[in-house]
């Protein structure tokens, strides 16, 4: 029920030319529809009632996050109400979280999280960027984060930095106005277009009460925050995959060539077959990740698995679908080159194959 | 098979390597690594013009040097190791000018054979082969030639013409014979047109990477003349066949993207220097290494063609097999350079954090398009079983 509502509203609002549109508009996404998305309470799906939530289970947004694959809808849902939703009631003081977590649920408020160092590494263990202590109850924060997305669109951004001071130091999270002092924003033209930037932190003064949660505990916090985030990003991956699939086998059983379709070709039938399968094994793999987490069971070797397969699943799907399609999917009038963007965008988010098969390998010595 | 080369052609290698340090080191060029030899600079072709370098294999009775196909393919290794801006005189040289040699008429050899190998204002040539109903069914072309007294009308639309918005001839395959009876292959000719011609409309595509490499092209009552009819008539899809021939058994394709390959060799000796997670490093040497070895192969089967067309032999099969394993291994090249640099890879070039001086992340869109080219990986594979392995064809 849940998915057919999802589907529904999504391929109504978001046809191809619309997220275009939106990534080469100046906010990077459509108010209109994060409004509607609002009032259907889908900022808030997971959240608690309380806050104006929907007390939904990460099940059910893995599924929402699996339909805006298939359409690819850009817009601040993933990390605004949802990433730093879950990072502001983990960190939050009762009086923050009251003000901000309804307000990113009404989708009013839009927050940001930079997780990534001036190489584009995520870096939460040990973070490449310092905060000094300046005087009590201030510090200064020197340091680069790349690929933030909707950074200068956010009202805020959270980071990690590491504590360089006395008796007290590690991973700390901070919270800082995205338009504050010293702080520069640079616009990155990325593969898919979508609004994401490089911040640079020139001696940027910060209060001490913009410290989230506990000193030295930022990475922490981040962990069980990316470890949804990854999965959430495989069911992304999984929408895309699975609408590439879609997409390709309609097309071979439209074109005539050879004065058949071209579908009706073996060689052609096998290709579409071997995008079945990986769309087939990435939906179970997916799936058993956003399961174990929607149960709260440990997943960590199901998780680096699931993001492992799918890195490559999609990757490969998307260039069977390009090759499939022939000259016409090598063009931007034709809406398969969004998922092939997609597909390396997602692969090079929340780590690559490599890392999640090192993790896989450990898990299982 | 003897796979060296001789002094003078390790010198001729060294002249190449020497002209095109020079050629960087003035400026003339910067390294790129997207369209298909897309960058056309006039200049840069009048100076191999000079140096005899355009028809460099062509016979010397037909304005050529008459240097053999591996003395071609040393300097086209060297021109594509830095991505020369060879545009202008590319396909022309390429594809047209052996193309006149076989099937042409003395006057397209006296004509148009001079201004290719002179870079002239007016010798720059497009392909107009694939149309909208007309992809991998090559045969299957509905844009038509009819007779009209002493001249030809042409009408109908191709599409994926590669710099056709900065040609001046297109080389086209028309039908020329409407008989439903007779099969498509012996149903088309092949023509030059002038495409300043009235009733030629050029509308370009921009392709996935947002730029603007291939074209539609429009013939509505378009009049050529009959001496521009190339060949005999009808028997046009037999001479492409041919000259595609030519066209898969050149180096750029395993050579486009070398920039990037280079570049990701060079990274990982930085990686290996400054002592980055060794488990990391381990994997990507074992990746590059991989690579290493089938940029060694893929080199070695395009010498391998150029050879065979030397010895008097028609190296279809090896041209086919030559172009798939150079494609594929193209787009695996960028597909571990990505990999390997992490998520700053997909930030395009203009900003400080790209990652290398060559936009990677516009290479990888361009992958795409490699494996579909001159013939795509499934219709190599259709020659190479039916013409090379000899399997039954139903």
């Amino acid at each position: 029920m849940l998915r057919k509502s999802f589907a529904e509203f999504l391929s109504k609002e978001c046809p191809a030319e619309t997220v275009t549109e939106n990534h080469n508009s100046k906010r990077g996404y459509s108010s209109a529809i994060w409004k509607k998305m609002a009032r259907l309470g889908w900022l808030g799906l997971v959240h608690e009632d309380k806050y104006g939530g929907m007390d939904g289970s990460f099940l059910d947004l893995f599924i929402l996050f699996e339909e805006i694959g298939k359409v690819l809808l850009p817009s601040p849902l993933f990390i605004s109400p949802t990433l730093c939703g879950w990072l502001l009631k983990e960190t939050g003081t009762t009086e923050l979280i009251n003000e901000y977590l309804p307000a990113l649920i009404e989708g009013k408020k839009i927050l940001s999280l930079a997780l990534q160092d001036e190489q584009g590494k995520y870096d939460a263990d040990s973070p490449h960027m310092t905060a000094v202590k300046t005087s009590a109850a201030t510090y200064c924060i020197n340091g680069t984060r790349l690929l933030v997305p909707y950074a200068e669109q956010a009202d805020e951004i959270i980071f990690c930095v590491t504590l360089a001071g006395e008796g007290e130091n590690g991973p700390t999270l901070f919270r800082i106005d995205s338009h504050a002092d010293g702080l520069k924003q640079t616009f990155l033209p990325t593969l898919t277009g979508e609004k994401t930037y490089a911040l640079i932190f020139d001696d940027v003064e910060i209060p001490a009460a913009n410290i989230l949660g506990q000193i030295g505990q930022g990475n922490v916090y981040l962990k069980s925050v990316t470890a949804k985030a990854t999965v959430l990003k495989c069911g992304e991956m999984l929408g895309g995959l699975e609408r590439v699939v879609e997409m390709t086998v309609g097309y071979v059983k439209d074109r005539q060539q050879f004065g058949r379709p071209l579908g009706s070709l073996q060689a052609v039938q096998h290709q579409c077959v071997d995008m079945s399968v990986l769309l087939e094994a990435t939906r179970v793999i997916a799936y058993q990740a956003a399961c174990l987490i929607s149960e709260g069971e440990p997943c960590h070797k199901e998780l680096a698995m699931a993001k492992a397969w799918c890195n490559d699943a999609y990757r490969i799907t998307t260039w069977i679908g390009q090759q499939l399609h022939g000259g016409i999917g090598f063009t931007e009038e034709y809406n398969l080159h969004l998922y092939y963007k997609h597909a390396k965008a997602s692969e090079l988010s929340f780590e690559s194959s490599w890392y999640h098969k090192r993790t896989v390998a450990n898990e299982i010595s | 098979m003897d796979l060296s080369f001789t002094k003078e052609q390790e010198a001729f290698r060294q002249e190449v390597r020497d002209f095109v340090t020079a050629e960087l080191e003035a400026g003339t060029f910067a390294i790129s690594s997207t369209g298909l030899v897309a960058e056309a600079s006039r200049e840069f072709s009048l100076k191999m013009a000079e140096k005899g370098w355009i028809g460099l294999s062509w016979p010397t009775e037909c304005y050529g040097q008459g240097r053999s196909y591996v003395d071609k393919m040393i300097m086209n290794e060297e021109l594509f190791k830095v991505q020369a801006p060879l545009g202008f005189h590319f396909l022309g040289d390429r594809q047209v000018a052996p193309a006149l040699i076989e099937f042409g008429s003395d006057w397209h050899k006296e004509y148009f054979l001079p201004r290719i190998a002179n870079a002239t204002e007016d010798s720059t040539f497009c392909l107009l082969f694939s149309e909208p109903n007309a992809g991998s069914d090559l045969v299957a072309v509905s844009t038509t030639a009819v007779e009209e007294g002493d001249a030809y009308i042409l009408n109908g639309q191709k599409t994926w013409t590669s710099g056709g918005h900065l040609a001046d001839w297109g080389w086209i395959l028309v039908q020329t014979n409407f008989d439903e009876s007779v099969p498509n292959h012996k149903s088309c000719s092949e023509f030059i047109v002038d495409l300043k011609s009235p009733g030629v409309t050029i509308r370009p595509i921009i392709n996935s990477a947002g730029e603007v490499d291939f074209n539609e092209v429009f013939f509505d009552n378009v009049k050529i003349e009959r001496k521009n009819l190339v060949g005999k008539v009808n028997d046009g899809f037999k001479q492409i066949m041919a000259q595609m021939d030519f066209e898969r058994a050149g180096m750029e394709r395993l050579m486009q993207n070398y920039p990037i390959y280079s570049l990701l060799v060079d990274h990982m000796k930085a990686m290996v220097a400054s002592g980055e997670n060794g488990e990391f490093c381990g994997w990507v040497k074992d990746q590059v290494a991989q690579l290493e070895i089938e940029y060694n192969i893929g080199r070695l089967l395009c010498y391998r063609t150029a050879w065979m067309i030397d010895s008097g032999k028609r190296p279809t099969s090896q041209a086919a097999i030559a172009k798939m394993f150079c494609t594929q291994l193209e787009q695996r090249v960028n597909d571990l350079a990505t990999k390997v640099l992490g998520p700053v890879s997909q930030i395009r070039e203009g900003v400080e954090w790209t990652p290398f001086p060559v936009d990677l992340a516009a290479c990888y869109l361009w992958g795409a398009s490699y494996t579909l080219q001159g013939g795509s990986v499934e219709i190599l594979k259709n020659i190479v079983a039916q013409r090379g392995l000899g399997l039954p064809r139903r």
